[in-house]
């Protein structure tokens, strides 16, 4: 059935197709570097045109005649190029950067009208450039905290790994480096993301209207891309800062004696080093804190029509506290693609991708250490095809498919301590789907970018498959308002490969934009997405110990439908857009802990969490200014994320961790001169929810907490200003310093506020009986300094 | 263990905590019943009496104890006879005729303010320590410099054990919120079945001088309150900020339930164990 409807769709689409037509195509490229460039306007008239693909390239099929065709990317010099198609040409350009430095985008889309004009919403794109500029939190330009300046993103605190987006969870990021997934984007348990911003060309998040050829994750898809390398020369950055360090070089490869190489690359490394200042204080001295990460690149022109890459990432993080705990963990990832213009309307892109996220946590304490490993390997292979049907139609059709195995857990002894070794099941799955995605524009108003995906995920063998009393792990007490564990009353074991449970999902996803004039739209947009994998985080807010968890025989995949709805305008002659969109998503079976839930070192971890529904909405305002001395941006959320599963908060709806009513961020860049470029960026955030006890008792010589409603408090708003300096170097010369002060008027935002026993007096520690609330704040002022260096 | 947050000054920048007691109000809720007590078996020091307590909750940062609950009657059953626990002062209730047996179902029974609460817990052996001895332990960032217990112990093989260390210093039983008290207080054999284990010190927060008496006794309880005991020590080690173990906090439901209005429920836990113990004095 689903195939006659491709079919039928496709059909559709090319009846247009009658007359003598003759296609454009070929590569854009960055003069200077060789540099692909994507997301390329290529104009044959003001309504007629197409863009660049992720590999910069472009196809444009039209009736045959003479046609003015514009390139246009913002921040780069237009070519207009009169172009009689009288026959199939195949032509690359290159742009030039713009001299007029102050035509910049900073964010939101590549030229300055697509806000208005395309058909994707929900969508944002922030280039390396505009990160770096951005005032600087923690000493470094950093992605994750960059993109919680957009609307309707946001993380719990700062030291948590994650972010979310739209009131969905941290597990609900699709995030691709180079289309390898990322299973976890923290360094220093989330004060650092792993992304190293020089090795990073831009990123694109996707938070609504997700098109079909992603899938995996429900609330939403960030999209990085790494530097390719220069083609033209080798060259390279430095850049010094008080807390991390890096280095970044890049080149051609064969270029020979000819001025573009046939291929390039880009090596680039960072390196913390709090450790080297920690060891100089006798408590730390035998402490451990560090991370480091490698970013590799390379591609390689066959011919004309052929190109691979090999794309690779290695990060890691050390913590070692004496005699107490020491713990390592870090994502690796490798992609190998290929590319092939299959003719001048077809084009095919190949992409096999291995990637791991791994942990070991090792208990040093005396007497019974003992080392935990964990880790989630995935396998993953995607083929795509992109069909440049006509100027009005595009169709993405392709296959996802990836092979998992997790992990969860293997203790083995250290130091002799006679701990006994311990394995947890091996988990094995497999994630299939098939999609297609088409872009037409029915008529010079009304374009649609529509499709499908269809999903399956099974869980394989080998596994030992507990059977519990009365089929579910859990049954809940009504009278005891508790969860209560099942007996396991049998193990069933599955051979290799085996079969053990199979899910499937239709995932229909749909934009629309109508354009009411140039300068004016409004969009719609609807997905629905399936997550097979859960993220079982053990703590309130994520964490490098996190268990990812395949859905299986007690744990199902969650699902989302999200509406979203926008109003888009374009003013001043482009200088400032405007958009205002409202969504609403209804999650189903997502997972929460039940109270008293116990993850450490817990085998059948479906004896801990309970799924049940969840509903978020809002409405996100964003005002942009795309050019002139000043540029940025301002926005605003009103938003709303709760959830509601049977045991929990007797049995009501809840705020999520993440639901927070107000957000404000305003952003601004200003050039003063050729020399000096400022930053500031202001954010507002009202309460985060917290559960604050009810009442305190005394049990085995402790106070103990009583508590009543999950979250059902609130912490006090977040606020904060960030501001930048940077002094670009004299022309000929090739130091830049960035001063950053994080934190301006030094406000002690509360990341938590807990409740205890007064439990120090005098340096001495003793249970005293008596009750305390404290705020815990992670940062006051941050004065940065950073000097990069080119070369 | 309290400076876990010190490590982010390593970070390169601080953390801080500031005292907001007097800035927040609470919401508050009804009083509610808290048990603390059970049945202890103790074949090296025999117990007189047994005893429990009864109180009701009060708004956390009330700068008072939670009130004593003086007019209940409290019953426990070892499933063939009751007995009957009278109140003493300041909510305390003891039987000096109950037998503490190994193997044993301990049914409890309080009736207070026109409700009936009960629940259970089993009573199985605990092994003896193999040496008891102190160890001198220069300071850490988490300890402080000074003589520690520690012990030596073997795992019955073959069954689920699950183990309570308490220690007294002089006499006097010791014990700090810590959050290391759920992985060093309270122990389950998962990963040492069977096994003899050396230098297990039973509380990493108490230390010792020369002349002071250091006592420790290693319990046997149940599964259940193994699992309570986790949830506690978890939530009164928290500090706001975990790398490993912050689950959600939650109302630790107890062992006993309200049977005529389940949604007035009670806290606290009603145990039963075996006890042995030790001690020595702290020399050079």
């Amino acid at each position: 059935m689903r195939q006659y409807l491709l079919f039928f769709l496709l059909l559709g689409a090319t009846i247009t197709n009658a007359q003598k037509r003759f296609t454009l195509s070929g590569y854009i490229s960055e003069k200077e570097t060789g540099e692909k460039l994507f997301g390329v306007n290529v104009l044959a008239s003001a309504t007629l045109g197409t863009i660049t693909n992720d590999y910069g390239f472009y196809s444009i099929t039209l009736p045959a005649g003479l046609y003015k065709i514009t390139i246009n990317y913002l921040g780069f010099t237009d070519i207009e190029r009169e172009i009689n198609l009288d026959r199939n040409i195949n032509l690359d350009f290159e742009l030039e950067e713009s001299l007029d430095q102050l035509k910049e985008v900073v964010i939101s889309s590549n030229s300055t009208n697509k806000a208005v004009t395309s058909t994707e919403m929900s969508v944002s794109v922030l280039s390396a450039k505009t990160i770096k500029k951005l005032p600087m939190v923690l000493g470094e330009p950093d992605l994750l905290k960059s993109i919680q300046l957009l609307p309707g993103v946001s993380s719990v605190n700062e030291a948590s790994s994650g972010f979310n987006v739209r009131g969905g969870s941290s597990d609900q990021n699709l995030i691709l480096l180079d289309e390898a997934t990322i299973y976890n984007a923290s360094h220093l348990f989330g004060f650092f993301s792993v992304f190293n911003t020089s090795a990073v060309k831009d990123m694109k998040l996707y938070k609504g209207g997700i098109p079909s050829v992603y899938g995996g994750r429900l609330s939403s898809v960030l999209d990085i891309k790494q530097k390719e390398g220069n083609k033209k020369k080798f060259g390279g950055t430095l850049g010094l800062g008080l807390i991390s360090s890096k280095a970044l070089i890049e080149g051609p490869i064969f270029k020979g004696d000819n001025e573009e190489g046939k291929g390039s690359f880009m090596l680039a490394g960072r390196r913390s080093y709090i450790d080297v200042f920690s060891s100089l204080s006798e408590d730390f001295k035998n402490s451990t804190l560090f991370f480091y990460d490698l970013n590799l690149k390379a591609n390689y022109k066959l011919n004309a029509k052929n190109n691979i890459f090999l794309s690779s990432y290695f990060g890691r993080d050390h913590f070692e506290l004496d005699n107490l705990v020491g713990a390592i963990w870090g994502n690796a990832s490798g992609t190998i693609r290929w590319t092939s213009i299959l003719n001048d309307k077809l084009f095919l892109q190949t992409s096999a991708i291995f990637s791991n996220y791994d942990y070991t946590l090792d208990n040093l304490r005396s007497g019974s250490s003992f080392r935990w490993k964990s880790n989630i390997t995935n396998y993953n292979f995607k083929p795509r095809l992109i069909w440049y049907l006509n100027s009005k139609n595009t169709i993405r059709t392709g296959v996802d498919y990836t092979y998992y195995n997790f992990k969860p857990g293997e203790i083995e002894e250290l130091n002799g301590s006679g701990i006994n070794p311990e394995k947890f099941e091996e988990k094995f799955g497999t994630e299939g789907a098939v999609y297609v995605d088409i872009k037409q524009e029915l008529s010079e108003k009304l374009s649609l970018q529509y499709g499908v995906r269809l999903s399956n995920f099974s869980r394989r063998g080998k596994d030992m498959i507990p059977t519990y009393n009365t089929v579910s792990p859990l049954t809940y007490n009504t009278l005891q308002d508790i969860y209560v564990e099942n007996e396991i009353i049998d193990v069933v074991s599955y051979g290799s490969g085996a079969k053990i449970k199979e899910y499937w999902g239709v995932e229909p996803r749909f934009s629309s934009r109508y354009l009411i004039n140039d300068m004016n739209s409004v969009k719609f947009s609807y997905n629905r997405m399936y997550q097979y994998l859960h993220l079982i985080s053990n703590t309130t807010s994520a964490t490098p110990l996190d268990i990812w968890a395949p859905s299986g025989p007690f744990l199902k995949p969650q699902s989302v439908d999200q509406f979203a709805i926008g109003y888009f305008k374009n003013f001043n002659d482009n200088k400032y857009n405007f958009s205002v969109e409202a969504y609403h998503k209804n999650f189903n079976d997502v997972t929460d802990f039940i109270d008293g839930a116990d993850l450490l070192f817990t085998e059948n971890i479906e004896t801990q969490i309970a799924q049940g529904k969840g509903r978020a909405y809002g409405l996100e305002f964003q005002l942009n200014k795309n050019s002139g001395k000043l540029t940025g941006w301002a926005n605003y959320t009103l938003a709303r994320s709760e959830r509601k599963i049977m045991g929990i908060n007797n049995n009501d709806y809840y705020p999520t961790n993440n639901d927070q009513l107000h957000e404000f961020n305003i952003v601004g860049l200003y050039k003063l001169n050729e020399r000096w470029d400022f930053g500031a960026n202001f954010v507002f955030g009202s309460g985060r929810p917290v559960t604050y006890p009810t009442g305190k008792y005394n049990q085995t010589g402790l106070v103990v907490t009583d508590y009543q409603n999950r979250n059902g408090d609130r912490l006090p708003a977040y606020h904060r200003l960030d501001i930048s300096a940077t002094l670009n170097p004299k022309v000929g010369k090739r130091g830049k310093w960035i001063f950053s002060v994080a934190n301006v008027y030094n406000r002690q935002n509360a990341a938590s506020i807990y409740f205890s026993e007064v439990s120090e007096v005098n340096d001495k520690q003793v249970a005293t009986g008596r009750t305390q609330a404290t705020k815990l704040s992670f940062f006051g002022i941050v004065p940065t300094l950073s000097y990069q260096f080119k070369f | 263990m309290k400076q876990i947050l010190y490590i982010l000054i390593a970070i390169g920048f601080y953390s801080c905590e500031t005292d907001v007691t007097n800035d927040i109000t609470l919401k508050g809720s009804t009083p509610r019943l808290v048990v603390n007590g059970g049945i202890e078996r103790n074949t090296m020091t025999p117990l007189n009496e047994q005893k429990i307590e009864l109180s009701t909750t009060v708004g956390f940062l009330e700068k008072k104890e939670p009130i004593p609950v003086t007019n209940a009657s409290v019953i426990v059953n070892d499933g063939t006879d009751d007995f009957e626990f009278l109140h003493t002062a300041n909510g305390v209730y003891v039987n000096d005729r109950i037998e503490a047996k190994l193997n044993t179902v301990y049914t409890i029974n309080v009736q207070w303010n026109g409700e009936t609460y009960t629940g259970k817990d089993f009573l199985s052996e605990v092994p003896d320590f193999d040496r008891v001895y102190a160890v001198f332990e220069e300071e850490t960032l988490f300890t402080d410099q000074g003589y520690f217990l520690n012990f030596d112990s073997t795992d019955p093989a073959n069954v689920d054990n699950y183990y309570y260390y308490r220690v007294f210093k002089n006499d006097e039983f010791t014990i700090v919120p810590d959050p290391g008290n759920n992985v060093t207080i309270i122990e389950k054999d998962q990963f040492f079945d069977g096994k003899s284990r050396v230098g297990i010190n039973p509380n990493e927060e108490v230390s010792f001088e020369i002349g002071d008496k250091a006592g420790v006794q290693q319990l046997a309880i149940s599964a259940n309150y193994y699992n309570y005991l986790v949830e506690l020590f978890t939530q009164t080690g928290s500090q706001g900020f975990s790398l490993i173990g912050n689950p959600p906090p939650a109302s630790i439901r107890s062992n006993l339930i309200n049977i005529n209005t389940p949604k007035n429920r009670v806290l606290g836990y009603f145990y039963a164990a075996d006890v042995k113990e030790a001690s020595l004095l702290i020399s050079e």
